[in-house]
């Protein structure tokens, strides 16, 4: 596997969205290619940080009640 | 291009024995009251404002409630009821709030942020110094088609597949807006960086 092919699998990588024959392919790449490597860890440090930015928030309180009382108490 | 309507009873269901309705309760509050935050923040990206959020997220329930019968037990109630809420947000809602986007969507190649850093911060450090409403706001700013997807998946973790599945798009197209979309994203952030004085940058 060269650098381009592996880098055109760089999210679903990331994702675990690959076959494990192709994934093992990626990671040995990875493994023996600093930059590759660098620019993998680069995207999975993005895709954390998105997620930890995005996932604080939950539905208010008052909603949840607003629903229940709509659902059940009629 | 018209979404499959969403599932509903075609005929008005026969009232439950209070063992049942208790039954069904207890089902629907374990299996999809549980999806409520998820609901909640996808719905708050798709309309960008939380009283509509509110009123769409307490719509899919009741539909979800309604159509109870027909979701099949112990399979995936969280992608069932985003898809509910996504119907019920292109139809009731998007008229009324943002509209559809008329841009090209393919013509968009985002650069890679990776490649910019490389003299200055290749570890990323500087997502550290952004905060959560300044990724929501560069989230709100995705087309609609992108955001959708980076939200399905950054957001709420689904797979490739059960995004294709909400959306109604192959999974090659969950896999390039989801490119696009995440590389929009980092362009953004990216700039608000180098604005705020994070970053030096450079110049494009």
């Amino acid at each position: 596997m060269n650098c381009r092919q592996c880098t055109e699998h760089l999210y679903e990588y990331l994702d675990r969205e690959l076959t494990p024959e192709l994934e093992h392919e990626i990671r040995e790449h990875l493994a023996e290619c600093p930059p590759c490597g660098e620019h993998f860890d680069f995207e999975q440090l993005f895709l954390d940080f998105l997620r930890a930015r995005c996932r604080a928030q939950g539905a208010p309180p008052e909603l949840k009640r607003r629903i229940l009382r709509e659902l059940f108490d009629e | 291009m018209s979404p499959p309507t969403p599932p509903s009873p075609p005929t008005p269901p026969p009232p439950l024995t209070p063992a049942a309705e208790a039954d069904k309760r207890e089902s629907f509050e374990r299996e999809a009251l549980v999806h409520l935050d998820s609901l909640y923040r996808v719905a708050l990206r798709l309309t960008g404002n939380a009283a509509e959020a509110d009123d769409l997220v307490q719509e899919t329930m009741l539909k979800a409630y309604r159509a109870w019968e027909q979701f099949q037990r112990g399979t995936n109630a969280k992608g069932w009821l985003l898809t509910i809420l996504r119907h019920a947000f292109i139809n009731e809602y998007r008229r009324r709030t943002r509209h559809p986007e008329t841009v090209d969507l393919d013509a968009i190649e985002p650069f890679s942020v990776f490649e910019e850093l490389q003299d200055d911060d290749p570890q990323g450090t500087f997502f550290d110094r952004i905060v959560d409403d300044e990724v929501l706001r560069a989230i709100d700013e995705l087309p609609e088609q992108f955001r959708e997807t980076a939200v399905l998946s950054d957001v709420e973790g689904l797979s490739y597949e059960e995004i294709a599945r909400v959306l109604d798009v192959p999974v090659g197209t969950v896999k390039s807006r989801l490119f696009r979309a995440r590389r929009l994203l980092q362009q953004k952030l990216y700039d608000y960086a180098v604005g705020m004085g994070y970053i030096k940058g450079t110049a494009r």
